[in-house]
């Protein structure tokens, strides 16, 4: 057994089989072993988790939480009977067998346990004549100690980890487990043991106090109330049921009355068509800034591209919209928030403004005089003031 | 904001707040003077305190009178006023902050000692109260919005001070291979009670303060809002002056979206780009001089002097206006400017702007557009593709350490964002001094550069 390459089990069992005998003979170099073992990632839980105890503490750090939960399912495995447990730990329950002369009793293999189920069996171990120390609850919820009590039944030392455990099977005699970098090294890479077995555990069988499940399928009859009844049901059944529908109700009334709120009886807004006097009444260069106030436009007699036009300006400054001023002094509009500057034809000179100003479209009205419709725009930058619509030709 | 006032009654009304503005200062002299023989035991600096503080008293007196004779002999002369309306420009303005802050850097080991920042707060205290006088500059400077700024520019170089003073002192420990002082004095301290009775205390203290200025300082409440009209000079909250000011430069989508998020993602990004390990948990300056001045760059150049600048030197129509400099609606300045693709194609190569024809399918107008600013797109990819691995040339000493120790991702993030951040005084200078508009303008698109 100990011949051939060692399974963790294999080595566990030997392990206890050296402590109980001979006790523990920790090597120096075994240390080393278990801290690279730990560094590298494809050994057996158990190798890789190896920590020593005995009489050297060397970097116990190295062990993580896993690692440590693995050691103890492995134990808990190798405690487990022939029948029920993995082939290589029917070996290793023997030796133990031998050692501290008493017959395991766990029915299941408890590697592949969840803690619930550990549990459940722990209380019909409970039930069955069972030695205390083989208790697979307390194996399971205080994993350290498992090896420990297993091991040595009659003389209860401290917890014990496995690196102690394979420190103390490298005897004189026998070889001993390898790291896996001794393993690379002497050319023999330890096979990976195989997997041990998952056995779905039985069932856990069901209190007395929980309900029991066919006696409430007796007690619901199917509802044959009809179409209103269940959708009263759904709806106000329960106190949740009765708020949600409030809610959704109050939700659906504040959606109708705010589309109600975007259709006003009355606008005050001043309407996008206007009326701004008589072409006549502009003299060449005039800019009148006077309905600017209320609709946000100057209305300019100037040329563009050499021909004389009426056009009315939009007041919103094409940088970030503010509404710049007409200069008379300067001859320029300028906008007081970043000092952007346009000519009276509306083209930008200075400041961050990056296009020109935005021409409305104008129009001389059926009665003469000239009329502004703000909901059309004229873009110098597209070339669209070259459109009839934007300028009124005098 | 005295303008109906003639200089005279501007002076009665200005002189109680003078005067006891002097004699505040006065008293400050007079408790450090205090402190140095007392405490330090330093005849000689406390006499000289108390000699200054003795001058403010005597300030004080001559402010008290209201004359404006007297008075004329505790302000600024007039002819110092218009060197320094005539010297402020943004680019003397910018520049020289810049050139202040950075010999103030070179020079730390001697002005955070504490006399030395005294007497450079006494400095500043006497150029407040001396320039209070003039009415141009009281009306700026007292005006409810702006007090809180006054207040920030003390506040700021008090903090400034403090941790520029701490640095030089971990700065000096290090060098002579001791503890910062942090490392040291490093009791543990509780949140309940220590921390919490602190908060506590500045709540109540900040809550009376707040409520003093509330009733001592008016609100400055203006006209009802108006779509149509827009005050002048229309002025952003103070915190956000530096981007108002940054809007001067860029189009809304870069200065007002872009460079903002920029901003936020760059700040972000720090802990992923630094590799300097030092400098965790105490003050120093030399352990981190690359980062310590990029900062401080970015916070007191790029932002506090932009808000300062917003409060107090931009004027109506966002014109730039000198310290004692009346704010006039009308002042001309001439900012006749021009983009990059008009200065390389009319100017520099004498033809007409290509410009698309708006019949033209969508495909050939980008490809003119395209021609059109092809000088500025070119050297926009240049700007952030090819000049940071020219940065980390061997020549180069200053990025090519950074380039070895962060790698080449690390490095372009960084180098890109250092490069963001540089654009805006690139950008600000190209404003100045040759009329730049845009690098990139491309107003059928709404991109601009």
């Amino acid at each position: 057994m100990a011949d051939q390459d060692p399974s963790i089990k294999d080595i566990l069992a030997q392990a206890r089989s050296a402590d109980g005998g001979a006790g523990a003979t920790p090597a120096a170099d075994d240390t080393r072993d278990a801290v690279e073992s730990a560094e590298t990632g494809e050994l057996p839980a158990a190798e890789k988790s190896a920590a020593p105890v005995g009489g050297e503490k060397v970097n116990p750090s190295s062990m993580s939480v896993a690692d440590m939960l693995a050691v103890a399912r492995g134990e808990s495995a190798a405690t487990g009977s022939e029948d029920n447990s993995p082939e290589e730990s029917g070996e290793a329950d023997e030796t133990i067998a031998a050692n501290t002369g008493e017959a395991p009793v766990a029915k299941v293999d408890r590697s592949s346990m969840s803690v619930a189920d550990m549990l459940a069996s722990a209380q019909d171990d409970g039930a069955a004549p069972a030695p205390k120390e083989k208790s697979p609850a307390k194996a399971k919820t205080v994993p350290k100690a498992t090896p420990a009590v297993a091991a040595e039944a009659d003389t209860p030392v401290g917890p014990r980890e496995t690196a102690s455990v394979l420190a103390a099977a490298r005897t004189g005699t026998q070889r001993g487990p390898r790291s896996f970098g001794e393993a690379v090294e002497a050319d023999e890479t330890p096979a990976k043991p195989a997997k041990p077995k998952l056995e779905v555990p039985p069932a856990p069988r069901k209190s007395d106090f929980l309900p029991q499940k066919q006696e409430k399928a007796d007690v619901v009859a199917p509802d044959r109330r009809g179409f209103f009844a269940m959708t009263t049901k759904v709806f106000l059944g329960t106190p949740l049921a009765v708020a949600f529908t409030s809610m959704g109700l109050t939700s659906l009334l504040w959606t109708l009355g705010f589309t109600r709120f975007m259709f006003p009886n009355v606008l005050t807004e001043p309407p996008t068509k206007f009326k701004v006097g008589f072409p006549a009444g502009y003299s060449p260069g005039q800019v009148e800034a006077k309905y600017k106030a209320q609709f946000g436009v100057w209305v300019i007699r100037w040329e563009y591209e050499g021909e004389s036009q009426i056009y009315a300006l939009k007041s919103v400054c094409t940088h970030l919209g503010c509404t710049p001023n007409w200069l008379e002094g300067e001859q320029k509009f300028k906008c007081p928030c970043h000092g952007s500057g346009f000519y009276k034809n509306g083209m930008h000179f200075e400041g961050p403004a990056p296009r020109p100003l935005e021409r409305y479209a104008i129009r001389v009205a059926d009665d003469g005089q000239l009329e502004v419709d703000k909901s059309r725009k004229f873009m110098e930058e597209v070339g669209q003031w070259t459109d009839p619509n934007s300028y009124v030709s005098v | 904001m005295h303008g109906h006032l003639t200089y005279d009654e501007f002076l009665a009304s200005i002189s109680g707040f003078l005067c006891s503005y002097y004699l505040a200062v006065a008293v400050m002299n007079g408790l450090f003077a205090v402190y140095q023989w007392k405490v330090n035991g330093n005849q000689r600096l406390a006499v000289v305190w108390s000699v200054v503080g003795l001058v403010c008293v005597i300030m004080g007196g001559i402010v008290s009178s209201g004359d404006a004779g007297m008075i004329s002999y505790v302000s600024v002369p007039d002819s110092i006023k218009n060197m320094i309306d005539a010297a402020m420009m943004p680019v003397t303005y910018s520049l020289g902050t810049l050139a202040i802050l950075f010999a103030l850097f070179i020079t730390r080991e001697y002005w955070v000692k504490p006399n030395m920042a005294w007497l450079g707060l006494n400095l500043m205290l006497i150029f407040m109260g001396l320039s209070i006088a003039d009415v141009d500059f009281a009306a700026i400077v007292m005006k409810p919005d702006n007090v809180p700024i006054v207040g920030l520019i003390f506040l700021l170089a008090f903090f400034t001070w403090l941790a520029t003073y701490k640095a030089v002192e971990n700065d000096r420990r290090i060098a002579q291979g001791e503890l910062p002082l942090e490392a040291i004095d490093n009791e543990k301290v509780l949140v309940w009670p220590d921390l919490v009775y602190t908060e506590l205390i500045c709540m109540v203290g900040l809550t009376a303060f707040l409520l003093l200025w509330a009733i001592v300082l008016q609100a400055p409440l203006e006209e009802p809002a108006s779509s149509v009209k827009t005050p002048n000079p229309s002025k952003a909250p103070w915190y956000f002056l530096g981007l108002q000011e940054m809007l001067v430069y860029y189009d809304p989508w870069m200065a007002g979206v872009m460079l903002p998020n920029m901003v936020v993602a760059g700040l972000m990004a720090i802990p992923y780009i630094d590799f300097n390990k030092k400098g965790n948990g105490y003050y120093t300056i030399n352990e981190r001089k690359f980062a310590y001045l990029t900062f401080q760059f970015g916070f007191l150049v790029l932002w506090i002097t932009l808000i300062v600048m917003g409060t107090f030197l931009r004027g109506p129509n966002w014109n730039f206006f000198g310290f004692y400099e009346t704010w006039d609606a009308h002042k001309v300045q001439a900012m006749n400017n021009v983009d990059l693709s008009q200065l390389f194609w009319v100017d520099l190569l004498h033809q007409p702007l290509p410009r698309p024809d708006p019949a033209d399918p969508f495909l050939i107008k980008t490809l003119i557009i395209f021609k059109r600013e092809v000088i500025g797109i070119l050297g926009l990819i240049g700007y952030f593709a090819i000049l940071p691995p020219l940065l980390a040339m061997k020549e180069k000493r200053l990025f090519q350490p950074l380039y070895r120790r962060m790698g080449l991702i690390r490095y372009m993030v960084m180098a890109n964002l250092f490069l963001w951040m540089a654009t805006l005084p690139i950008k600000m200078l190209a404003r100045w001094t040759m009329d730049m508009k845009y690098f990139i303008s491309i107003p059928e698109y709404f991109i601009n550069f």
